[in-house]
């Protein structure tokens, strides 16, 4: 005990779960074996809006190996919540195509797939609307924006400023439809016994998902245990559970067998949620000089007709940049179709596609380099809370990102520069995302052998969180990494907050240090004799969350890119992409980095890549696999860097950190379209930047 | 379902004849899609990999004759030189792991409009030799593809393997697609000279129900070449080409892209191609 | 029916295959090696790759059938009694790994490029080995610095 580490935070430890996940022996939710299971598959409803009038469940019991099928006649009773994504066959209406029907469970995968595709389902289809447009007569003003912030923000006479300034932009843009598609498809093992109900799931929240699962099957919390030690990516896709881990549990209860059930890729783009197509009007007035007197940021967006998910689009206007005059606002429509999510930086990421196109086209307008026009528009306060900031180094990661990129002396005149038969373009976006931090508990073991087991029920989704808490624990205990086993992913542990919004870190790491705080301190009092039980010390974070004082906390950056775009075919290579960050203290460099390039390279994808076509005829997304939906492969990425400005940032958490998992893709797209335009002098307002839009676009 | 292992090609025709609902598999790059999407189940699997005669290749006189089983892979490493087209079209397949089993039979079986070897099997004038108990037909590429994923297979054939003239010429393909690899042509285009007979040959992928030459291009070009003189490419032949090539097309909207772009960067690929393979003619280098 | 496999050097059985099924299905739900991931079951994204007769292949699009009486060598496979290969510990030093289940697919895939390449492969050729393996976390930048650091442990000891 009277080891004197270095400190572990701050160095690039390797990652402690790879040697499992480099040998092929971590064990993801699908591959949990209990004895007896049984495999069960989802029918997809076939029409987009109507009622299940009859499911031929007998003739498919007769195929061989069939156990049984379910469906909303005989399904068990679920108990009534909210949230009616998740009481799954309880009734026969059918409110988006692919939605969940019916479910087969079979003695194999083959004979289940082989049944729900025969089962003759008859339903009686009603006229569906899956088209988001801004003039749809069912938009409405939603009660307040994910996660709670309000719906509108109105400062001064934004209307006013906009006709007396003396350059004005106005533009819309779209972004379409997104999918996670985390490597790892959505799945669930369902296991009943005395004990109430387990489930390995792929989840990024095994709190979250016990606190969600219990009420619906009228069980308390604790007869509820969610494990999930290895997720295979989440994005926002595993935030919360969807159909599948529902159906998993009720398959498990009606045959009173354990049951295996993943979505397939193909399903996910029905089942397991999305990124809302955005419309988006931005509105900016300035001086000459392109000083922001008004700023107007409106978002369409679609939500389904059994459940409201509103994407806070334009929240991250309210504190970008100052302007005297502002209005913010965000409307929904309810349509006939899968329900959307939460994906990486839900907000930021469609409205700083919006936001910083349109800000480049004020640089245009204007003359001024878009660096410059972003640094004349630094707020000094937060602009519409009225806040100080805890910290904010924008400009500097603009400047310092233009140093590296070698933007000065940058010709700002668009579609002059050639290479061959490629037009050359370079852009720059800013980026931002909140620092949020949830009430997180944890418990610290000093082990009677020596060692120390450090508990949470954190989700390590790939971001690198088991390897930072070991280094947060390690430092508090003041021993290396090594003396530390830490254990996340799994409902049995000290309850922990999502692994989303980017709060990972800051939520759990307060936990886990006070924690073991706790323990140090108990130890400092028995002079460090560990008793043959060993010894232990909890926290709840909880109080310490609320006595936090009122300031504008974010974490900034600047994405540069370089472009070039074939002359003659409109194909677009990105040919080097780096962001600067500012965003705490770094505690892992390795972790971190990766977290970044990881971010960027999705940006990069929905730039050019990522679009859910929504089929207005049969109203479900086409494009439903990853031979259609592209994301960017390795030969996409060429150069892609990132580093960060050291900060230090004392009105946080006690680890100085702002969250890194989201902010490398904010931002992102808008750099690219930027260095199109710059590129090609075109425009690009609607993403992704197909080659169709450049040459229709008329390069 | 039932799996059948045939060890030579006789008990494969055999297998063929007795169940002719049953579908050859050889890579599993198409046939294994379809099952695991469970877009369909086929009665039976005839497994063609241990028919070791298969994944031969030789050279029949001016012809290369490509046994069904023969991979991209090798295929990329083997005939480079006598089938450059092919070669290059085939490096543009999927991903090294697809390359590793598809073949070009299997892309002839599966007969979709965007299968990367037709168009310079096209452009080649290849021919596949089909064959049954009943005996083998040499079926000329151009009556082969008969719809999007038709072909003129009988019920009862297989493909033993493909008939490619060597290349007496440049050969070269292109194509389209959004992402750097791994990806569907959004359309696809091949050019092939043939400076014995003073012809040009074509191909385009993506761009009709079922690829297809652009005869008229063809024979525009050829008169408009200068196979004698080799003196450089008119730009406005060359535009015109492009124009021709596009105009045999008949292209959809679809997810991957719209008809008009498809048109357009058609004409821009075999005006390109076009430009590289006379090049090489003339003895210009690169473009 | 009944399929034989040579599987990471040990002879596998395994009863009442499906004759639709893959080499995957078999690999993981019927002889208990996971490793090879199963992510989009049309050979996109290479989540799945295995050895086949010393070559490496999308086990989603093998028909089970077709493995019958040939060699597999699986992730699971790589490291030798208790050892990493080189090409596992590159990935865990290079910070390679996120979420872990491209990664499986990756090692394999990359591990034969660097089998069958003298020397370190340049960063074309790896990008293009690499193609077929998405991944959705890291970007790949620090994949590339795996498979460099794995070539010159390999070929410049």
């Amino acid at each position: 005990m009277t080891t004197v580490a270095a400190p572990s935070a701050g160095t690039a430890l390797d990652r402690v779960d790879g040697p499992e996940k480099v040998t092929g022996r971590a064990r993801y939710a699908y591959e949990n074996v209990p004895a007896d299971l049984a495999y069960a598959v989802v029918v997809q409803a076939t029409v987009s809006r109507g009622e299940v009038r009859a499911v031929d469940a007998d003739s498919v019991l007769q195929l061989p190996g069939m156990i049984a099928t379910i469906w909303h006649e005989n399904a068990p009773r679920l108990a009534p919540v909210e949230d009616a994504e998740l009481t799954v066959l309880q009734s026969p209406r059918v409110a988006y195509r692919g939605q969940v029907v019916a479910v087969v469970v079979a003695e194999t995968l083959e004979s289940a797939t082989e049944a729900a595709r025969l089962l003759r389902v008859d339903y009686r289809p009603e006229p569906h609307d899956v088209e988001l447009r801004p003039d749809h007569p069912g938009m409405y003003r939603p009660d307040h924006v994910n996660p709670n912030y309000a719906t509108d923000s109105e400062l001064g006479d934004p209307d006013t400023a906009l006709a007396f300034a003396s350059v004005v932009v106005d533009a819309t843009y779209t972004t379409p439809a997104q999918h996670h598609n985390p490597i790892e498809p959505h799945a669930t093992v369902a296991l009943w016994d005395a004990d109430g109900l387990t489930l390995y799931d792929a989840t990024q929240s095994t709190s979250g998902v016990r606190a969600t699962i219990a009420p619906l099957f009228a069980l308390p919390p604790e007869s509820v245990r969610v494990i999930s030690p290895y997720v295979g990516g989440g994005f926002g896709g595993k935030g919360a559970p969807h159909a599948q881990v529902v159906l998993a549990a009720l398959a498990a209860k009606q045959v009173g067998r354990p049951v295996k059930l993943a979505a397939t890729r193909r399903q996910m783009f029905a089942v397991t949620g999305y990124r809302t197509p955005t419309v988006q009007r931005v509105r900016l007035g300035a001086d000459e000089d392109g000083k922001l007197s008004a700023i107007v940021h409106e978002a369409f967006e679609q939500t389904a007709t059994i459940k409201e998910f509103a994407e806070q689009t334009t929240v991250v206007t309210r504190m970008m940049y100052a302007a005297p005059h502002r209005r913010t606002s965000h409307r929904l429509v309810r349509l006939d179709v899968p329900v959307p999510t939460w994906m990486r930086a839900p907000g930021e990421t469609p409205g700083m596609f919006a936001l910083e196109s349109a800000m480049d086209e004020l640089a245009v307008a204007c003359g001024i380099d878009p660096v410059e026009l972003r640094v004349r528009n630094e707020p000094t306060i937060d602009p519409e809370r009225g806040l100080p900031f805890s910290s904010r180094n924008l400009v500097a990661c603009l400047r310092g990102g233009a140093e590296r990129f070698g933007w000065a002396g940058r010709d700002p005149e668009p579609g002059v520069r050639r290479r061959g038969r490629q037009l050359i373009g370079t852009g720059v976006a800013s980026s931002t995302y909140p620092v949020y931090r949830m009430p997180s508990q944890a418990s610290a073991r000093a082990e009677p052998g020596g060692g120390f087991t450090v508990r949470i029920a954190a989700a390590d989704i790939g971001t690198g969180a088991r390897t930072v808490l070991t280094q947060i624990a390690a430092d508090a205990l003041r021993v290396p990494p090594a003396q530390v086993r830490m254990e996340v992913g799994d409902s049995a542990l000290p309850r922990a907050s999502v692994a989303g919004g980017s709060s990972g870190t800051a939520s759990w790491g307060t936990a886990v240090l006070r924690a073991c705080e706790g323990l140090m301190d108990a130890l400092h009092r028995r002079a460090g004799d560990v008793p043959p039980g060993g010894l232990e010390a909890s926290a709840d974070t909880a109080e310490e969350l609320r006595s936090q004082r009122p300031l504008s906390r974010h974490a900034y950056g600047a994405q540069f890119a370089e472009v070039g775009v074939d002359l003659d075919t409109g194909e677009v290579r990105v040919l080097r992409l780096l962001g600067a960050f500012a965003a705490g203290r770094i505690i892992n460099p390795k972790t971190a980095r990766s977290q970044l390039i990881g971010g960027m390279t999705m940006g990069l994808s929905m730039a050019l890549l990522e679009e859910s076509v929504m089929d207005l005829e049969f109203g479900d997304y086409l494009n439903r696999d990853l031979a259609q939906y592209h994301v960017a492969a390795c030969a996409d990425v060429r150069d892609v860097d990132a580093f960060w400005i050291e900060e230090e940032d004392p009105d946080l958490n006690p680890m100085g950190s702002k969250g890194i998992g989201e902010i490398g893709i904010v931002g992102t797209a808008a750099a690219i379209a930027n260095a199109v335009y710059h590129a090609t002098g075109i425009r690009v307002r609607d993403l992704p930047i197909r080659l169709d839009r450049l040459i229709g676009g008329g390069i | 379902m039932d799996f059948l292992r045939p060890v030579t090609w006789e008990q494969a025709l055999a297998y063929k004849a007795e169940r002719p609902e049953a579908t050859p598999i050889q890579g599993g790059t198409d046939v294994m899609v379809e099952i695991n999407l469970d877009k369909g189940r086929p009665a039976a699997l005839l497994d063609l990999n241990p028919v070791a005669e298969l994944t031969r290749w030789s050279t029949e006189g001016t012809e290369i004759r490509v046994g069904a089983g023969v991979t991209y892979t090798r295929l990329i490493a083997e005939l480079g030189p006598l089938l450059p087209g092919l070669a290059q079209a085939s490096r543009t397949v999927g991903s090294p792991q697809i390359r590793n089993r598809g073949t070009v039979a299997g892309n002839l079986g599966a007969a979709s409009p965007a299968g990367d070897a037709h168009p310079p099997l096209l452009a080649s004038g290849a021919i596949v030799e089909a064959e049954s108990v009943r005996g083998t037909r040499m079926i000329p590429i151009t009556e082969f593809y008969t719809g999007v994923k038709r072909n003129a297979l009988r019920p009862d054939e297989l493909i033993r393997a493909v008939r490619i003239p060597a290349a007496a010429g440049p050969q070269y393909f292109s194509k389209i697609g959004t992402r750097n690899a791994m990806v569907i042509a959004v359309c696809s285009f091949a050019v092939a000279l043939h400076p014995g007979e003073r012809r040009v040959g074509t191909g385009i992928g993506s761009a009709a129900p079922t690829p297809r030459r652009a005869p008229e291009a063809e024979e525009f070009v050829a008169a408009a070449l200068d196979w004698e003189g080799r003196s450089p490419l008119d730009p406005g032949a060359a535009r015109r080409f492009g124009e021709l090539v596009a105009g045999a097309a008949a292209p959809i909207d679809d997810v991957r892209g719209r008809a008009d772009y498809r048109l357009h960067s058609l004409a821009v690929m075999a005006r390109r191609t076009l430009g590289w393979a006379w090049n090489d003619y003339t003895g210009r280098g690169p473009a | 029916m009944r399929v034989n496999i040579s599987v990471n050097g040990e002879s596998m059985a395994a009863d009442d295959v499906w004759e639709g099924e893959s080499l995957l299905y078999v690999l993981r739900e019927r002889l208990g090696l996971p490793g090879a991931k199963n992510a989009c079951e049309q050979g996109e994204c290479g989540s799945c790759t295995v050895y086949l007769d010393g070559t490496p292949v999308c086990a989603c699009l093998v028909a089970a059938g077709q493995a019958e009486g040939r060699e597999v060598i699986t992730v699971e496979g790589l490291a030798s009694g208790g050892e990493l290969d080189e090409v596992q510990r590159s990935f865990v030093e290079a910070g390679a790994v996120q979420c872990g289940f491209c990664t499986p697919g990756l090692i394999v895939q990359a591990h034969s490029l660097i089998e069958s390449t003298p020397g370190v492969p340049a960063d074309a050729e790896i990008r293009e080995a690499l193609a077929g393996n998405l991944c959705r976390c890291t970007g790949y930048e620090k994949i590339l610095d795996a498979v460099r650091l794995a070539a010159v442990r390999k070929h410049q000891p």
